[in-house]
């Protein structure tokens, strides 16, 4: 994994908070999931609203490792976490081509996993908006981002 | 593939169920231990199985899965699945899921065990 950067700010008060990397093998979504949980620390964000954060960022790093960069040890998956005003925001890159994931993407259902009409997985695209406030998904030739937003404050997360 | 990071411990518990006690992490690294874990859990009479989720540290949407391969297989030999031990934050990922329409959750093996035995 790359260090984090220090933090820098852009004229229009976003703030980024951390800029790294982790390779793409396996597990490493928690390496991602508990930078991501150190560097928000001290924002408002904490107990079961973090926990979702966390859960999120892992989803997404484990999408972008699998789907993305198709385990490829040597391509990494770029985070970077940013506030502005308050919201909380942490962009997840993978180098994948094609079309990037639906955002609405097949809704899972349980009882057509138990029957047999839908694979057992599948569940990680919809785990991650449950999680959040926002996810957008964008992409072009060579890349594609999952963002998460997190409303920060009393009423912030879901 | 790497080495799964979880252990799983399989006892009795009354005449009709068997515990599975997750230790670690429970991803699609799982797989073999889980899937070894219930067949030996399902020796005998055993109608219910019960996963203590007291030392889960993680679970993805790959654990997820899993979850719904093991009910898959638990509905076909008609048997019961129950859980307890399960953190505030995994009990809502049960809930969003609806994976608690399927699985019973309970706050203690005490009460998890009488409920399989009872059924």
């Amino acid at each position: 994994m790359t260090d984090p950067k220090p933090a820098r700010t852009d004229a229009n008060i976003r703030r980024t908070l951390a800029d790294f990397s982790v390779p793409s093998e396996p597990g490493n979504e928690r390496l991602a999931m508990e930078t991501v949980a150190e560097t928000v620390r001290d924002l408002d964000i904490r107990g079961e609203n973090l926990e979702r954060l966390k859960t999120a960022v892992a989803e997404a790093t484990m999408n972008a490792m699998e789907h993305g960069n198709k385990y490829r040890s040597e391509v990494p998956v770029e985070i970077m976490v940013l506030v502005e005003d308050r919201d909380l925001m942490v962009r997840i890159t993978d180098s994948g081509s094609g079309p990037p994931p639906a955002q609405a993407g097949d809704v899972p259902d349980l009882e057509a996993k138990l029957e047999g009409m839908q694979t057992a997985r599948g569940w990680g695209l919809f785990l991650i908006k449950s999680m959040v406030d926002e996810m957008n998904i964008t992409g072009d030739d060579g890349h594609h981002t999952i963002e998460l937003v997190v409303h920060l404050g009393a009423e912030g997360g879901k | 593939m790497p080495e799964a990071q979880v252990k799983m411990n399989v006892r009795g518990a009354g005449e009709k169920a068997s515990i599975i006690d997750v230790q670690g992490e429970l991803t699609a690294f799982a797989e073999g231990v889980l899937m070894d874990a219930y067949n030996q859990a399902s020796d005998g009479q055993v109608r219910a199985i019960i996963l203590n989720f007291e030392d889960l540290e993680y679970m993805n949407s790959s654990g997820i899965g899993l979850l719904v391969t093991l009910l898959i297989r638990i509905n076909r030999e008609k048997q019961q699945l129950l859980t307890y031990g399960l953190s505030d934050h995994y009990r809502s990922i049960f809930q969003i899921t609806r994976l608690d329409d399927a699985i019973a959750i309970h706050d203690s093996e005490e009460e998890a065990v009488r409920a399989a035995n009872s059924a």
